[in-house]
């Protein structure tokens, strides 16, 4: 019984961090209809920002934890206008090989920049535990779905009660009449990115703790796992991405730990995905999406 | 008359042989010549294993001491030739290690290539190269087949010790020390990990029952929670861990935070050093690190203990002048340096008019010391034994004083030939 | 039949064949033996074009498949005694099965969710590879028997590409070709005009796996070995970038992706160096990254520059060179 709560618990944690960055494809999804191959490596850029303000210019875990939020919000909001913005008449196809060039070139960046050896970016709670009788919570994990949770929170807020959230959700749904009743669409459309990036970034950081060390390709496999979740909540809507990545982390989690033999760790991600494909035979929209019917 | 003759006759024949000795000469080995010898090797300069790269720099700094210093003959270089050190990345990938050899050989007309990197990499090329007779020496791996496989690939040779021989010493050193105690294995899921794991069954002999778990890691996971929480329920008082530096971080990181504190860990040699063991301390504590139990066969060239030793002292000076940005703090660049020495002693062994032939044999000939290993340990190779390097010594961490001691007296392993 | 296009598409392609053909005599057989790697490239790239330009379908999941064909060649040959020429079609087919059987689960998915879905095999098939190890070697790969020249490599790699290339056009000659381009523009207008959604879909990805297993058998061949590395998921990338950067949709342009792949990762420091001469060199071109950085920007630049690839600059010349033609 002890087992299963700490399993579940590590579950949720990351399933937290697959929730957040699910939700920046879902957001980004919703907004542009693009997907972005380049989501984790965006959150992986964020993370080598805070490393670098943390190990190299002194900061304290916090601050640069804010101030990178800041400047990934600016990152996301600058991609988008120089490099979807003026693609996104060539097509989908081309927008899509867009994000695919940028997903090659950030890693490649932050290779040259930070060479690619094993750095760390430790959370305050990194490793710890709390005991609660014979069950051993680590720390970390229920930092990163508080965290993750609270993100989410403060996004939907924003996107329910603010103007600013009205225009947002308008430019997604209908960019014409939105621009008809002055709203800027296009730069709803990189405000948009520019959250999807703040929660990428948030990914970013909480996996390089729970990873304990991380590398220029550490969100590679973060970021399918992050596919799965959005795709299994239905790549259109928010609260399936949340729901799906905190299901995708626990289920995982649980049938690593009791069926060992089969569901080896290398074995994992394969198992994820053939789940996911499971699901969709018997619900094509996902757990959560709406079922468009297309008689044909 | 017959004075004259006579004469006449010894110029002709000195003049003939003069000609033939000149046009050996003239046919010399590719990569050799009057005043040059080419070498070269491939590493992964860039991609996944990028961290090994200082290693090609480190050999550099030795080979340019060489060109600019005089030696004993007073003569700059090997015997007034100069070594010409051309190195190219591979990204660790076999299809590129292919290529960039073929242009080392074909192009580039290296002599032999030296200390070129990776199982895999090296293992796409052994066939060309031992079918071009081109010798593949002192390859930058442990796997065991540089070496095991001599008989039918005489040209490809490894250096240092290989993995299997390894594990096999810390398996009888287990056997000897720790007969009783249970063991629980957390080894890298591909031909590295299993070599250490072979090895270490190997050396354990009767005891190898003492092993009661293994737990298979990628070298690329992002979290090894699974493989440590088994092994702390197996009761093993003894950890076996057998990877590459990422997921040896994030092993102790792992213990710590399950808080497993195994009586000993053994810690494969690679992942030993100083670069990896602070990050291992930043992720977990003194306390889990301490005691942990390895073996090395090099000098450590941070290590106070050495400060004044010729050797290191000649490296920290050379890295200063050829390589001034380097971090010569980190230890590949140390391995590349003490590496380079055992190939200006072959390029040395191969005498006036150096050949391929002569190289090979020279490498199956090596009896000397390296002045950048331990104290004792012996290059030596012979026709039946293909492993330049098979003593190391068992170092113990002191995590308080974040250094690592030796600890007794030199091992012999025996590769698995 | 036999429109202006048709005459374009007929000259540039007896254009490459000739230099093809006539390539040896320049190249040393280190050039001859990287030449043969783009062979191996192009006929991969063409499966691709064949199923992401032509039926619209992105996938990331052709190294998976070059895996399959590479590794029915090496254990074939290797631990059977074939002679690795024989087992070139069969490691096609062995591909070309698993693409068509992966292609049934996966007529549910569009765009997003067939990229993501695709994604997948080379992950499971290297995971797959890496567990057996008992038949594949396992993570440590395995080597073939022969040894090949440059020259040898070229010879074997280059008439085997051509063939594909034949292949390849013949296929989409026909309804075949159609139904894919039609797939790719509305799937509503395919249904509506007779296509079967469900066998184009599944043969459009038997397909490209079976040109993907080829080109993976000859990989094998022409490197000596084999490892599941390898053929991991920055494969796949490389090839679709190929193939958008030599024109979606046209298979001559194919060759250009083929040549980019083969050779911009290869000069990239070199071409960094040269671009970071105005501004005093500040990073190393040697450095880990900075080959993919270049690799990165050329694809962007590709795709703001020349959408159409290389394959749509040569049209645009040449419609520029042709001022009175009315392309039928």
């Amino acid at each position: 019984m002890a087992q299963f709560v700490q399993q579940v618990v590590a579950g949720l944690g990351d399933g937290a961090i697959y929730a957040s960055l699910a939700l920046a494809l879902v957001l980004i999804y919703r907004a542009t209809h693009v997907i972005n191959f380049a989501q984790g490596e965006m959150g992986m850029v964020s993370t080598y920002i805070a490393y670098a303000l943390i190990a190299h210019h002194g900061w304290s875990y916090w601050p640069a934890f804010v101030f990178t939020l800041g400047v990934s919000f600016l990152g996301g909001f600058a991609i988008h206008e120089t490099v979807i913005r003026p693609l996104h008449r060539a097509g989908e196809l081309t927008v899509v090989m867009a994000t695919i060039a940028l997903l090659v070139i950030l890693n490649g960046l932050v290779s040259w920049i930070w060479q690619p050896d094993e750095k760390i970016l430790l959370s305050p709670l990194a490793g710890g535990t709390w005991s609660i009788g014979s069950v051993a919570i680590p720390q970390q994990s229920v930092y990163d779905l508080i965290v993750v949770l609270v993100c989410v929170t403060l996004l939907w807020l924003l996107f329910r009660y603010t103007k600013l959230g009205l225009a947002l959700r308008a430019s997604a749904v209908d960019p014409s009449a939105s621009r008809l009743l002055g709203v800027r669409v296009p730069w709803m459309l990189s405000i948009g990115w520019g959250f999807a990036a703040i929660l990428s970034a948030v990914a970013g950081m909480l996996a390089a703790s729970a990873q304990f060390i991380f590398t220029p390709g550490f969100m590679q496999v973060t970021i399918i796992y992050a596919f799965a979740a959005a795709i299994l909540g239905g790549l259109e809507s928010p609260v399936g991405a949340v729901v799906g990545g905190l299901t995708l982390g626990v289920t995982i989690n649980l049938l690593g730990t009791y069926f060992p033999g089969q569901i080896s760790p290398d074995m994992r991600l394969p198992v994820a995905l053939a789940l996911l494909l499971l699901v969709l035979v018997f619900r094509p929209a996902g757990l959560l999406g709406r079922t468009v019917v297309r008689r044909v | 008359m017959r004075m004259r003759f006579g004469l006449l006759a010894a110029m002709l024949v000195a003049a003939a042989v003069t000609c033939v000795t000149a046009l050996a000469g003239a046919q010399a080995a590719p990569g050799v010549s009057k005043t040059k010898f080419v070498i070269g090797g491939t590493f992964p300069l860039s991609g996944p294993a990028a961290y090994y790269a200082p290693i090609p720099v480190g050999m550099k700094a030795y080979f340019t001491y060489i060109n600019t210093r005089r030696g004993a003959d007073h003569k700059r270089g090997v015997a007034g030739r100069q070594i010409v050190w051309k190195y190219y990345d591979d990204g660790y990938n076999p299809a590129n290690t292919a290529q960039q050899t073929r242009k080392l050989v074909e192009e580039d007309k290296v002599f032999a290539t030296f200390g070129a990197l990776g199982t895999e990499p090296q293992q796409a090329v052994v066939d060309y190269m031992n079918d071009r007779k081109v010798p593949q020496l002192l390859v930058s791996t442990g796997a065991t087949e540089f070496g095991a496989r001599y008989r039918e690939k005489p040209y490809s040779m490894g250096w240092q010790p290989d993995y299997f021989a390894e594990g096999k010493i810390y398996g009888k050193y287990a056997a000897q020390n720790w007969p009783t105690k249970k063991i629980a294995v957390l080894y890298q899921n591909d031909d590295y990990g299993k070599n250490y794991l072979d090895g270490l069954r190997s050396g354990l002999g009767a005891k190898d029952s003492n092993i009661i778990t293994t737990q298979g890691f990628g070298a690329t996971d992002a979290s090894v929670a699974q493989q440590v929480v088994a092994a702390r329920q197996s009761g093993a008082q003894v950890v076996a861990i057998f990877g590459t530096p990422s997921p040896t971080v994030k092993t102790f990181a792992t213990m710590k935070a399950v808080r497993y504190k195994p009586e000993q860990v053994i810690l494969n040699s690679v992942s030993a050093n100083d670069y990896v063991m602070g990050l291992a301390l930043a992720n977990s504590d003194a306390t889990t690190l301490d005691g942990t139990i390895s073996t090395s066969y090099l000098l450590n060239s941070n290590d106070p203990k050495y400060a004044s030793n010729a050797f290191v002292k000649l490296y920290k000076a050379q890295m200063a002048k050829w390589a001034p940005n380097a971090d010569a703090k980190n230890t590949f660049f140390y391995y590349g340096f003490a590496k380079a020495y055992d190939v200006v002693k072959l390029l040395q062994a191969t005498g006036k008019n150096p050949t391929r032939a002569k190289l090979l044999n020279a490498a199956r000939h090596m009896n000397w010391t390296n002045p950048g290993a331990l104290k004792g340990v012996k290059v030596t190779t012979s026709a039946t034994d293909p492993f330049p390097i098979s003593q190391v010594k068992l170092i113990k961490y002191d995590g308080n004083a974040k250094i690592w001691n030796e600890l007794g007296s030199l091992i012999n392993g025996r590769g698995g030939t | 039949m036999i429109t202006r296009r048709f005459v374009a598409g007929l000259v540039a392609t007896l254009v490459a064949a000739a230099v093809i053909l006539v390539l040896p005599l320049f190249l040393s057989d280190t050039h001859e033996y990287r030449f043969a790697f783009v062979a191996t490239f192009f006929i991969a790239a063409l499966g691709l074009q064949i199923l992401t330009g032509y039926a619209g379908l992105i996938s990331l999941g052709q190294s998976g498949f070059m895996l399959i064909g590479a590794y029915t060649t090496t254990i074939l040959s290797v631990d059977h005694g074939w002679h690795e020429l024989a087992t070139i079609p069969l490691a096609g087919l062995l591909a070309g099965i698993a693409g068509f059987l992966f292609g049934f689960p996966a007529l549910r998915l569009r765009g997003a969710y067939l990229a993501l879905a695709t994604f997948a095999i080379p992950i499971a098939v290297i995971a797959l590879a890496k567990k057996y190890s008992d038949f594949t070697g396992g993570g440590g790969g395995k080597n073939l028997t022969r040894v090949l020249t440059g020259h040898e490599a070229y010879v074997l790699t280059w008439p085997i590409a051509g063939l594909m290339f034949v292949l390849a056009w013949l296929l989409l000659l026909g309804k075949l070709g159609r139904s894919f381009r039609t797939i790719r523009e509305s799937e509503i207008a395919a249904v509506s005009s007779g296509v079967n959604l469900t066998v184009t879909k599944t043969l459009a990805f038997g397909i490209s796996a079976f040109f993907a297993g080829v080109g993976g058998s000859l990989y094998a061949i022409v490197i000596g070995f084999v490892n599941p590395d390898t053929f991991s998921i920055n494969l796949s990338l490389l090839l679709l970038i190929g193939v958008v950067v030599g024109g979606l949709g046209s298979l001559v342009g194919v060759v250009f992706g083929a040549l980019f792949i083969e050779y911009v990762p290869l000069y990239a420091p070199d071409i960094l160096s040269w671009a970071e001469k105005p501004f005093g060199s500040p990073l190393d071109p040697q450095r880990a990254g900075a080959g993919a950085a270049v690799y990165g920007f050329s694809l962007l630049l590709v795709l703001f520059l020349a959408p159409y690839g290389v394959a749509g600059l040569l049209r645009r010349a040449y419609k520029s060179l042709a001022p009175s033609s009315y392309t039928h």
